[in-house]
């Protein structure tokens, strides 16, 4: 599943220090994230939506294949 | 961290049992292994307490360690750690067994033959209870 979390944290000027600990995971999470290596639960799929202020479809990219 | 009282006790219980070993082996009425084990349950006893001790007073370490313990990639990587050292136990113990049946040792071979089927009675286990829960 590839996602957009990168580019927007970057478009919302917000560190990856700072993103991790409002979500309550480590920044090597956040890392992984953002590198396509780990997909993460609904749960804090969720919460990542919610603190863009966006809907999951925005920042994740459901792609069957991947 | 979770359970913090039990988890004191736990570690006060382990020094205590530690003390209680060594003082039965200097009483004479245990071999010196047991009050080996004494000392190392004591050692363990008070690295916890002070653990617990620090994550109650250091806010900043209190943060650190519950990042650590419950981001959900951390658990994801040390389910996935337990599933691969599963895997790999299995295979080395199959493979062992037909190793010693070769050399001819055979309570080695029945020794790792019986792991394995113990470790694939315990999946099977833990799989018709998980699959009950979830």
């Amino acid at each position: 599943m590839k996602n957009r979390i990168e580019e927007i944290r970057k478009e919302k000027n917000i560190r990856q220090e700072e993103f991790a600990a409002a979500l309550g995971v480590s920044r090597q999470t956040i890392s992984s994230l953002e590198n396509g290596r780990y997909n993460p639960s609904i749960l804090l799929a969720h919460k990542i939506a919610v603190y863009f202020g966006m809907t999951i479809e925005d920042v994740f990219i459901f792609d069957e294949e991947t | 961290m979770k359970n913090y009282g039990s988890r004191i006790f736990l570690s006060i219980f382990w020094i205590v049992l530690g003390i209680v070993l060594c003082a039965c082996h200097f009483a004479g009425l245990i071999e010196e292994y047991w009050s080996s084990m004494g000392f190392a349950f004591i050692v363990v006893g008070i690295l916890q307490v002070i653990r617990q001790i620090r994550y109650r007073t250091n806010k900043d370490y209190q943060e650190k360690f519950d990042t650590e313990v419950y981001d959900e990639r951390n658990r994801f990587l040390r389910n996935k750690a337990w599933a691969w050292a599963g895997y790999l136990f299995v295979l080395i113990a199959a493979v062992s067994t037909i190793v010693f049946k070769l050399m001819d040792m055979e309570e080695c071979m029945m020794m790792a033959s019986g792991s394995v089927c113990l470790l694939l009675v315990l999946y099977w286990v833990c799989f018709l209870i998980l699959r009950k829960k979830y």
